[in-house]
């Protein structure tokens, strides 16, 4: 069994092998470091006769990739031993009578880091709505129709709007914009011959300045997107000038 | 300016001119080269971070070698452009979970990309698309294919002549594997030879290929 084992090795790397087949040997691999060695090999051969068959992809492929990346959560990594032996150790101690204020102090700083997350980031309606929206955004931005327009902000950053007339939605994807100033908001506006009519506010979480926002209301490809800054809250007419403008007609 | 105008047939927006989204510049650096193979491990470090730009040049780096195999396996253009764009996708997703004690970050890239594109023609179309195989074999071996292919770079030429130092047999079982997403079993019967003759041969036949291409992992 074992013998039979090790000659799957290259059946393995070439990705020839069966579900049942590679679940059974991948089993064996966690114990047999000499398979683990020569697939690691195999494998990095098997990547030499990939990158021969090299071919450049169609320009316009990274656009669509990098707009359903800046959507896509990335997994954490995987947490050391070390790390995971000194939790379960905090853990082994839950018996002793000091735990309780221990964990009465986690609780209170969990609910600190909320409250303060929940009024400053607005994250828990955000976390909220993303799941209503998620899918909203995901249909937009994989429609076969769906096409991409970009401005550029004054400052550092990028904004660009996704549209799918078919679905009659827009995205709103920005990177690298700057907070909006002390209690002042952004505000998007799709704006048409009849004049603008709000969009929805944009909240920037994290350094990044990264944000992808489902345009609220129905878009036809026939106006313009425009962002500006307002009064905490938005306000129902522009007060200011746009800091950005997308046109959808271009 | 203002975008607040009550009426306005046309509605008075000036703005900055707009300048093109970021693209990185056409891949030309496949992963064929392995000097860069350090460089890799760094961006995908970043990448882990959320880091777009190092993503960007990610993608500029391994764009052709990824689309280029994922292509020869899935075949269908548009089918292949989707596979990459799982690839990639999933590259970001997961840069995280990259493990250096395991491996290359090209193999890493590479075997995603190979097994997606693989998981992908034997999901839907397999059946038919092995008719299609029964039916070109007899036109011309899928090696002929690649072999008229790996001509332009020095990269090509080595992986050529490395496959062409090979047994009829252990090259066809690569190739059919690797470029063909096959199974052992389908290769054994496209080849009329036992699957156990299959195995051994695609594991001698690498190992043959990796001691050619003088291969460290």
């Amino acid at each position: 069994m074992s013998a039979d084992l090790h000659t799957l090795t290259g059946a393995y790397a070439a990705h020839a092998l069966s579900d049942t087949e590679r679940q059974a040997f991948e089993r064996h691999l966690e114990a047999c470091p000499a398979c683990a060695q020569e697939v690691r090999e195999l494998e990095a051969t098997t990547a030499r006769l990939g990158a021969a068959a090299d071919s450049p992809p169609p320009p316009e492929l990274w656009d669509r990739i990098r707009a359903e990346a800046l959507v896509t959560r990335q997994l954490p990594p995987v947490v050391g031993r070390a790390e995971r032996r000194r939790r379960t150790g905090r853990r082994g101690t839950a018996a002793g009578r000091r735990v309780p204020p221990l964990l009465a102090a986690a609780a209170a700083l969990l609910v600190a880091v909320l409250s303060v997350t929940a009024l400053n980031l607005g994250l828990l309606g955000r976390a909220d709505r993303a799941d209503r929206t998620a899918d909203l955004v995901a249909a937009v931005l994989a429609a076969p129709d769906a096409r991409r327009f970009a401005a550029q902000p004054g400052g550092t950053g990028q904004a660009t709007v996704v549209v799918s007339r078919q679905r009659g939605r827009a995205v709103f994807v920005a990177d690298g914009l700057p907070p909006a100033p002390a209690d002042r908001t952004y505000q998007l506006w799709v704006v048409n011959r009849s004049g603008p009519r709000p969009a929805g506010l944009v909240e920037v979480a994290g350094g990044e300045g990264r944000v992808t926002r489902l345009l609220d209301g129905p878009v036809t490809g026939n106006e313009q997107v425009a962002m500006t800054v307002e009064r905490q809250g938005g306000a129902a007419r522009p007060t200011s000038e746009p800091v950005v403008v997308v046109d959808l007609k271009a | 300016m203002t975008i607040g105008t009550e009426q306005g047939t046309s509605v008075a927006l000036t703005w900055t001119r707009r300048e093109p989204p970021h693209r990185p510049a056409q891949a030309q650096d496949p992963a064929a080269r392995p000097a860069g193979d350090d460089a890799l491990e760094r961006l995908l470090a970043l990448v882990a971070r959320g880091d777009e730009q190092a993503f960007a040049e990610l993608y500029q780096r391994v764009a052709a070698a990824v689309f280029g195999l994922v292509s020869k396996v899935v075949r269908n253009p548009a089918q292949s452009e989707e596979v990459t764009q799982e690839v990639f996708v999933e590259l970001w997703r997961t840069a995280a979970r990259f493990d250096p004690g395991r491996g290359t970050a090209r193999s890493w890239i590479m075997t995603c990309a190979h097994r997606r594109a693989v998981d992908r023609v034997r999901s839907a179309e397999r059946a038919a698309r092995r008719d299609d195989l029964v039916g070109r074999r007899d036109q011309g071996r899928p090696y002929d294919e690649v072999a008229e292919q790996v001509e332009t770079t020095l990269e090509r030429e080595r992986v050529r002549r490395s496959l062409d130092a090979l047994t009829d047999l252990q090259r066809e079982a690569v190739v059919l594997a690797y470029y063909g997403g096959h199974t052992h079993r389908e290769i054994a019967e496209l080849l009329g030879v036992p699957s156990g003759t299959v195995k051994t041969r695609l594991r001698d036949g690498l190992i043959r290929l990796r001691d050619h291409l003088g291969v460290d992992a």
